[in-house]
C-alpha cells in the first residue's frame, strides 16, 4: 500500500488526473457497452412505442442547447465586429482569434455572486428574467431551419411568434418593477412602452404576407418562396419588409432603438440591480432574441432556407455507410492510424528540429479536421436539411451582421423621436402596405 | 392537441433549464451579506432619495390604451387577411371602412397631442 501511495506521491498534477481518468472511463465504457448490449433491444423498442414524445424531448434539448452557443457567437460577433468597425482590434487573447472570450464571459457570470437588494421584491426579482427567457426561447419552436427541422408546424405559427414575443414585455416590466430602483423602474417603462408601440407597425407589416401566403404556418410561407430568390416574399412586399425590419429593431431592443438600457441615461435600465447569473439570463435572452429575430425576417422575406438560385450542378450522392458491412469496422480503426502517420511525415521529415510527438499531435489535429470536412461534405451531398440549414444560417447570421452593423454606425435616438416614428410614421406606413397588397391582389388576380 | 402540449412541455423545459442553471450557479459563488449600504438601490453612488417607486409619466399609460386598440384590430386582420384571397372586392371594401374608423381614432389622438411625447 505505501508503494501505492508513495508512487501516487510523486505524480505531478497531470499525471494524477490521467490516472483517475482514464481507468474511470474504462470502466464506464465498458459498462456502457454491458448496459447497451442487454438493454438494447427493450430501450429500443419503449422509444419506438412513444415516437411524439421522443421527438419532442429531441426538440426541447436541441433548442435549449443550440441556444448557448448561438448567443455565444452573437456576442463575439458584437465584439469583434464592432472593433473591426471602431479600427480597434477587438478581442483576440482567448482562444484563436479571441472566439473563446464569449465563453469566458459567460463562465464567469456563473460564478459571480447573485445578489437580491434590500428592497426588491423577492419572488419577481426572480422570475423576471425566467419569464423573459422563456420568451424569447420559445418562440424558437415555429421557426423552421430546414426541411423537416422544425419544432412543431402550428397553423398560427406567426401569431404565436409575436403572441409569446410578448412575454418578454412582461419579464421586463417585472423585472424594472421589482428591482426597487428609479433607473430600473424607467428601464423597464420604457422598455414596454416602447415594445408595445413598436408591436403595431410589425404585426401590421406582415399582413401583406399573410394575404398572398393565405397561412399562418411559417412552414408552409417558406415553402411559398421556394424557386429563385425572386420568389422570396422581399420583392413582393418591399415596403412590409422595410417596416419590419425597422420595427424588428426595436422589438429585439437593439441600436438605434436601445433606450431600454441607454447607459448615457438611466445607467442599464432593468438590468440595473442584476448580478450574477439572473443578470446572465438577461442577457443570453437579448443576444438569442437577436438571433431569433434574424431568422425570422429570413424566414419570412428572405425565403428560409431556399437557396437563392438553382444549383446548377446537382450533387447528390447515395453513399451509404452501413452498406460496407463490417469492412465499415476495420476502416475507422485504420484510418485514422494511417491518416495520422501520413500527415504527420511532412513535418517529421522538414523539421528535424521538432520532436516527435509534436509532429504526430499535428497530424492527429489535422486528420480530425479533413475527417469532419469529409463526414460534413458527406451529410452535405446526402441529405437534403443539411443544405437547407446551411443557407438559412448564412442568411439569419448575414442578418445577425446587419443589426450588429447597425450597432456600429448609427447613433441612439431620443425617446420622443423613437415613439413618433413609430405611431405617425410606420403605422400609416404599415396600413398603406396593407391596401395596396390587397389592390394588387384583385387586379392581379393572385 | 400535440401542439399544445408541446408548448408546455417546451415552457417546462425552458423553465427548469433557466432554474438548474440558477440552481447550479447559487452553488458555486460565495455569498455574503455586507453591511446596510450593500442592499441599497443603485443610485450612482449616492445613497437613495425618496422613493425608489418613484412617479412616471402618464404618457406610458396612453400609449398602453393606444396599443390594446390596435393589437385587437391587428387579430381580426389577421384572420381577414388568411382568407383574402376567397373575399376579394368585398372584403377589401369592409376592411377599408373599419381601418377607417380606427384611424379617425388615431386621428383625433394625435390632434390631441398624445402621440406626442411630453
Amino acid at each position: 500500500m505505501t508503494t501505492v501511495s508513495r508512487a501516487w506521491g510523486r505524480l505531478t498534477l497531470p499525471g494524477k488526473i490521467f490516472f483517475t481518468v482514464v481507468p474511470l472511463l474504462l470502466v464506464l465504457g465498458l459498462g456502457g457497452l454491458i448496459a447497451i448490449m442487454l438493454l438494447g433491444p427493450l430501450v429500443l423498442q419503449i422509444l419506438g412505442d412513444n415516437l411524439p414524445l421522443v421527438r419532442f424531448v429531441i426538440a426541447a434539448t436541441a433548442v435549449l442547447l443550440a441556444a448557448i452557443p448561438i448567443a455565444f457567437l452573437n456576442i463575439f460577433m458584437e465584439m469583434k465586429v464592432i472593433a473591426f468597425m471602431n479600427l480597434r482590434i477587438g478581442p483576440d487573447r482567448v482562444g484563436p482569434w479571441g472566439t473563446l472570450l464569449s465563453v469566458v464571459h459567460g463562465l464567469k457570470v456563473l460564478g459571480k455572486e447573485d445578489f437580491t437588494p434590500t428592497g426588491a421584491d423577492r419572488t419577481i426579482f426572480t422570475l423576471a428574467p425566467v419569464v423573459v427567457f422563456l420568451g424569447t426561447v420559445m418562440s424558437f419552436l415555429v421557426i423552421p431551419f430546414a426541411p423537416g427541422l422544425f419544432g412543431q408546424d402550428f397553423n398560427i405559427g406567426l401569431l404565436y411568434f409575436f403572441a409569446v414575443g410578448g412575454l418578454t414585455v412582461v419579464g421586463l416590466m417585472m423585472a424594472g418593477w421589482a428591482s426597487f430602483n428609479k433607473y430600473s423602474l424607467l428601464g423597464g417603462l420604457r422598455a414596454a412602452a416602447q415594445i408595445v408601440s413598436y408591436e403595431i407597425p410589425l404585426t401590421l407589416s406582415v399582413v401583406g404576407i399573410l394575404m398572398l401566403a393565405g397561412t399562418m404556418s411559417l412552414n408552409q410561407i417558406v415553402l411559398n418562396q421556394s424557386g429563385s430568390f425572386l420568389d422570396w416574399y422581399v420583392f413582393q412586399q418591399p415596403l412590409g419588409a422595410l417596416i419590419f425590419l425597422i420595427a424588428i429593431t426595436a422589438e429585439a431592443n437593439r441600436a438605434p432603438f436601445d433606450l431600454t438600457e441607454a447607459d448615457s441615461e438611466i445607467v442599464a435600465g432593468f438590468a440595473t440591480e442584476y448580478s450574477g447569473m439572473r443578470f446572465g439570463f438577461l442577457f443570453f435572452a437579448e443576444y438569442v432574441n437577436m438571433f431569433i429575430v434574424s431568422a425570422l425576417t429570413v424566414t419570412l422575406f428572405f425565403g428560409g432556407w431556399n437557396a437563392p438560385f438553382d444549383w446548377p450542378f446537382p450533387i447528390s450522392a447515395n453513399l451509404d455507410p452501413a452498406s460496407l458491412g463490417i469492412g465499415l469496422l476495420i476502416l475507422v480503426a485504420v484510418v485514422p492510424l494511417i491518416g495520422t502517420l501520413a500527415l504527420a511525415a511532412p513535418f517529421w521529415l522538414m523539421r528535424s528540429s521538432m520532436p516527435t510527438w509534436q509532429a504526430l499531435v499535428i497530424g492527429f489535429v489535422l486528420f480530425n479536421v479533413l475527417a469532419v470536412a469529409a463526414v460534413l461534405g458527406w451529410a452535405f451531398v446526402s441529405w437534403e436539411w443539411v443544405v437547407g440549414l446551411l443557407w438559412s444560417m448564412i442568411k439569419a447570421y448575414g442578418f445577425v451582421f446587419f443589426f450588429v452593423w447597425l450597432r456600429g454606425t448609427l447613433p441612439r435616438v431620443r425617446i420622443d423621436q423613437l415613439m413618433n416614428f413609430a405611431w405617425k410614421w410606420l403605422l400609416p406606413a404599415a396600413l398603406l402596405n396593407l391596401f395596396v397588397t390587397a389592390l394588387a391582389i384583385i387586379v392581379l388576380g393572385r | 392537441m400535440t401542439g399544445v402540449w408541446y408548448v408546455l412541455g417546451f415552457a417546462f423545459a425552458g423553465v427548469s433549464f433557466v432554474f438548474l442553471t440558477i440552481g447550479a450557479s447559487w452553488l458555486l459563488t460565495h455569498r455574503n451579506k455586507g453591511d446596510h449600504h450593500k442592499g441599497l438601490p443603485y443610485e450612482s453612488g449616492i445613497d437613495t432619495y425618496g422613493d425608489p417607486h418613484a412617479r412616471f409619466g402618464l404618457s406610458f399609460y396612453i400609449y398602453a390604451l393606444l396599443f390594446v386598440a390596435f393589437d385587437i384590430e391587428v387579430i381580426f386582420i389577421y384572420l381577414w387577411a388568411i382568407i383574402f384571397k376567397d373575399l376579394l372586392l368585398g372584403g377589401f371594401v369592409s376592411m377599408l371602412i373599419f381601418v377607417a374608423i380606427l384611424m379617425l381614432g388615431l386621428a383625433y389622438a394625435w390632434r390631441k397631442g398624445v402621440l406626442t411625447w411630453r
